[in-house]
């Protein structure tokens, strides 16, 4: 049977016009979904793609990756800096998902650390045993999907 | 495409240093795998390491001179202090991925600070040693969409 592998994008990536700043032009969630579905269509994954502006559903989405699924590579947004959105929430989803050893990877589209930001002040990425990928646009998600597979070889 | 891979201090170390961390696997064997994978696509993956901050300076320079397509750099404890290695990057037009084999926001606060982010264009960490092979084959695909 094919390893199961679920993607979760966070608040606000139903419209990704404002990536088009970064150099990242035309990228629609569509786009990024039939890209994901191909790279894991030719690797033999079977995939699952979601994505939600609400917090407990991206709660729950999480709670189903611990039980249904062999990976879980999510687009956190806003959570990967302590943000409005509940961090603790967060990190201990993502905790609970390492601890059964199963692969994660944290991605972003932009390079969440070259625009105004100040490099002085750490910025909180996803805490547990994650792989992190930003700045790759929608090559973020395919560097990730490519690295989630080699890893469940592995094990 | 030249893609220059630039490893920083104690990367040679890789394979005996803190295995639970950094993996089995030494540099050379890295390098081979990411040169035959880079070949195989038409590209020319040069590998260097140093311990020495001047030296990778002025491999980015090097760099600048000679029209490299792509670096990729792992600082390693570099990525921490140094303001000449942002610097020189700063001035190298061409495609930057920052790249790390653990991820450095998981392991102590100061190692939570890198000022090489914010001067390229990706970051690539915690994906292990395979993170230099996926990067130097996602490479191809950049080429076609950024050029």
């Amino acid at each position: 049977m094919n390893n199961r592998l679920l993607i979760i994008n966070g608040p606000g990536l139903s419209d990704l016009s404002r990536f088009n700043e970064f150099g990242h032009d035309d990228l629609t969630l569509e786009k990024v979904q039939k890209k994901c579905l191909e790279t894991c269509e030719s690797l033999g994954l079977s995939l699952e793609f979601c994505q939600s502006d609400d917090e407990a559903e991206l709660t729950n989405y999480l709670t189903r990756a611990c039980k249904e699924f062999d990976a879980l590579i999510i687009n956190p947004v806003s959570y990967s800096h302590a943000s409005s959105l509940d961090f603790d929430i967060y990190t201990s989803n993502i905790e609970t998902v390492t601890l059964q050893n199963k692969p994660v990877i944290e991605v972003h589209i932009a390079n969440i650390f070259q625009k105004g930001v100040d490099i002085t002040k750490p910025i909180k990425v996803s805490e547990g045993n994650v792989g992190f990928v930003s700045g790759f646009g929608i090559h973020s998600y395919e560097l990730a999907i490519r690295a989630v597979h080699r890893k469940l070889r592995k094990n | 495409m030249n893609i220059y891979v630039i490893n920083g201090p104690n990367i040679n170390l890789l394979g005996t240093r803190e295995p639970e961390i950094y993996g089995h696997e030494t540099l050379d064997s890295i390098s081979k795998d990411c040169i035959k994978k880079g070949l195989k696509d038409g590209h020319d993956v040069k590998f260097m390491q140093s311990n020495y901050e001047g030296e990778i300076v002025e491999w980015i320079q090097n760099a600048i001179k000679e029209k490299i397509d792509a670096i990729v750099i792992n600082a390693a404890a570099y990525t921490h202090t140094s303001i000449a290695i942002h610097d020189a990057l700063k001035s190298f037009s061409g495609f930057k991925i920052e790249l790390h084999i653990s991820n450095p926001h998981l392991r102590e606060s100061f190692r939570h600070v890198s000022y090489i982010s914010p001067v390229v264009d990706a970051v690539v960490a915690g994906l292990g040693a395979n993170g230099y092979s996926h990067v130097i084959e996602l490479l191809a695909d950049l080429q076609k969409s950024y050029k």
